[in-house]
């Protein structure tokens, strides 16, 4: 279990902001926070990294405290075992993925970790180039094989898959899913997208002026009506045209595209950009064996 | 979509589906639905609930005693008829407030659908969904 109780006053855009959070998380789940910038998340990162001081907290990882500000703990950066992937992969330029790697190693530490993490997270042909040849979602893998090297006991994410396509975003959420899995990490992952969310996170808390607003399973959080439709997705629209009588509303869920008949008074406010609720009843759908 | 607000009267359990019976106005519904009193906490006898149904799902007859399988039917009168090439939209005012109905514009003619009549509106069992 990892407790973190933060406090600090930060510099917001508009005046201070009392950050004032209480979280829990349990060992090898994957949580979210989500929220609009500037609301605190990457700053609790920062936090639990030691990168930044709280005025007040404690953070207590599987019973050892990293920091208790009463007490006057303060473990340092390099004591925590934490790995941090940003958005902007932070690479060495002049080493290859390989060295980027080795780089990471602590002291003593076997160089087959490196070895099973290029198997693991495929970049076995990556291994010689040096990050200027590789691809955004390429560099993302190798920022997250890196992170791994240490084995850190929390593996941060801040939004790290937000400058990459649909595409390669869905493929890297794939790989953060199976190495979360493999090595049994507890990972905080900062993210927007409320499909992402979704898709990889065991628990979300929604961060709000540096506050909790609300926290629980992604479907409890994010389907503000519970539903009795069983046939529930939350996807993004992308189009809205209208044909006769009715709405035709084209909505992106994960990577598929789906369309929705709608009347005018369900469209109401909604815009193309908004994020959705489509819903049916399990009844409704046809299931069809492929062969 | 439909949203209608209804008291849940009776809720029926079998499994993971349950039989919900709700008062609208002076009409009863029912709807199943896959959740049942201990997965879901509106689903409680007295509680009120909307029921929501797609336009598309109104079926629309003319007489007012049909023999069929559907057993949600509520008496309309047609407030309003936009007719589109393939598809109209019906706006029906009834017992348990507005309804609106999409149905093919062919049904319409065959029907010889005009403003001010009644007609009788049902809703399918399976199509009803419930929230809170």
């Amino acid at each position: 279990m990892i407790h973190i109780t933060l406090q600090k006053e930060l510099i917001a855009a508009h005046g201070t902001m009392l950050l004032d959070i209480n979280i829990d998380i349990q060992r090898g789940s994957l949580v979210t926070l989500y929220g609009d910038s500037g609301a605190g998340k990457t700053s609790i990162l920062r936090m639990i990294s030691g990168l930044l001081a709280p005025d007040k907290g404690s953070i207590t990882v599987n019973q050892k405290t990293w920091l208790d500000t009463e007490k006057r703990i303060h473990q340092k950066p390099q004591h925590r075992k934490v790995g941090y992937v940003f958005q902007d992969y932070g690479l060495f330029p002049n080493m290859t993925v390989k060295e980027n790697l080795l780089y990471a190693l602590e002291k003593g530490q076997s160089k087959n970790t490196v070895t099973e993490l290029i198997d693991t997270i495929e970049l076995g042909d990556l291994q010689d180039r040096k990050p200027e040849k590789l691809s955004g979602g390429q560099k993302q893998r190798v920022a997250l094989a890196r992170a791994l090297v240490r084995t850190p006991e929390i593996l941060m994410l801040d939004e790290p898959l937000s400058a990459l396509d649909n595409t390669m975003r869905a493929k890297l959420q794939d790989y953060i899913l199976k190495v979360h899995k493999q090595y049994n990490l507890t990972t905080i992952l900062i993210s927007h997208e409320i499909s992402e969310v979704i898709k990889m996170s065991d628990q979300v808390f929604v961060i709000e002026n540096g506050k909790i607003k609300k926290q629980g399973s992604p479907i409890e959080v994010f389907t503000t009506k519970q539903m009795s439709g069983k046939f529930q997705f939350s996807g993004e629209v992308v189009h809205i045209e209208k044909e006769d009588v009715i709405y035709i509303v084209t909505i992106l869920i994960g990577t598929n595209f789906v369309k929705i008949v709608a009347e005018e008074t369900e469209i109401g406010t909604i815009a193309i950009g908004d994020k959705v609720i489509v819903a049916s009843k399990a009844f409704n759908p046809l299931l069809q064996k492929v062969h | 979509m439909n949203i209608l607000e209804g008291k849940i009267t009776d809720i029926n359990t079998h499994g993971s589906v349950s039989l919900v019976t709700l008062q609208i106005g002076p009409v009863s519904f029912n709807t199943i639905v896959i959740e049942t009193p201990d997965t879901v906490s509106y689903l409680k006898k007295e509680h009120i609930v909307k029921v929501a149904f797609k336009e598309t799902e109104v079926i629309i007859g003319k007489n007012h005693d049909h023999s069929i399988s559907i057993q949600n039917k509520v008496v309309a009168k047609i407030l309003d008829i936009e007719k589109g090439t393939l598809l109209s939209k019906l706006t029906l005012g009834t017992s348990v407030g507005k309804i609106i109905a999409i149905i093919t514009t062919n049904a319409a003619q065959q029907l010889q659908l005009h403003i001010g009549e009644e007609v009788t509106t049902m809703i399918k069992t399976t199509e009803i969904m419930l929230s809170q």
